[in-house]
């Protein structure tokens, strides 16, 4: 059974960025047999989706105020944009989904 | 989504304001966004920049919100000479920046296939190149249309 992830990419518009980002990971994390969710936000937004959902992790590619992840683990995702730092990407998320249980 | 019209080579500007207005009145006239547009691309550039890191040399990717937005469009902008812009989730950093793809976005979803191969164009070092260096308007749209299509 593939086991379900779900996760909050974060932009400045909460649009271009967060989809393009949303993209990679969601590829990514099905080819490591996840079945993903994604959702896209602008940084204002984010503690409102956060709070009305369980999410796994938020990727950013703009500042956030850490105050509104409430907990929730947050990992830089401009370098899935530039391909400089795609791996150290995806160890940092495949252990946060392992502490996870997931 | 790429524009003839919307490819502009040698983009004059001493500041981030001068070229994104530049180049985002090129949007306005060709009838892809609305008036606002260029103001709302320097605001949002301001609270959101834009700039990366790509590894030939530094890009931006200037973009706004779709309420100022007509139609889905791509532009491209050679600048003239680097100009200062800062760094999207790093704000405290700056890039000269020497190329711009400019953005206008109504639906993600729909638009993902080339978001994609935009993605991938940013991080084709030998394809930035070649279009930092193009001689003409038509020689960077071949370019750029043989990576999006």
């Amino acid at each position: 059974m593939a086991k379900n992830v779900k996760l909050l990419t974060v932009c400045g518009s909460g649009i271009v960025t967060s989809s393009m980002i949303a993209n990679v990971i969601t590829e990514m994390l099905e080819e490591e047999g996840y079945e993903v969710e994604a959702m896209e936000a602008n940084p204002s937004e984010m503690g409102n989706y956060l709070a009305r959902s369980h999410y796994d992790f938020v990727a950013y590619a703009s500042p956030i105020d850490e105050d509104d992840l409430n907990g929730v683990p947050a990992v830089p995702a401009i370098g899935l944009i530039t391909g400089r730092g795609v791996e150290e990407f995806k160890e940092s998320v495949l252990e946060i989904l392992k502490n996870a249980g997931k | 989504m790429l524009r003839k019209e919307l490819i502009v080579i040698d983009v004059e500007g001493s500041s981030d304001e001068e070229v994104l207005r530049s180049l985002g009145a090129r949007f306005v006239v060709a009838g892809v966004a609305k008036e606002s547009f260029p103001d709302a691309l320097v605001e949002r550039e301001r609270r959101y920049p834009t700039a990366l890191p790509a590894t030939a040399f530094a890009i931006a990717v200037p973009h706004t919100f779709k309420e100022h937005i007509k139609e889905p469009a791509m532009g491209v902008g050679i600048l003239a000479h680097p100009v200062a812009f800062h760094q999207m989730g790093s704000p405290e950093i700056t890039l000269q920046v020497e190329l711009l793809f400019m953005l206008a976005v109504k639906d993600p979803a729909e638009q993902i296939a080339t978001l994609k191969q935009i993605m991938k164009l940013i991080q084709n070092e030998e394809m930035l190149k070649a279009i930092k260096h193009a001689a003409s308007v038509d020689e960077v749209y071949e370019m750029v249309s043989s990576v999006l299509n």
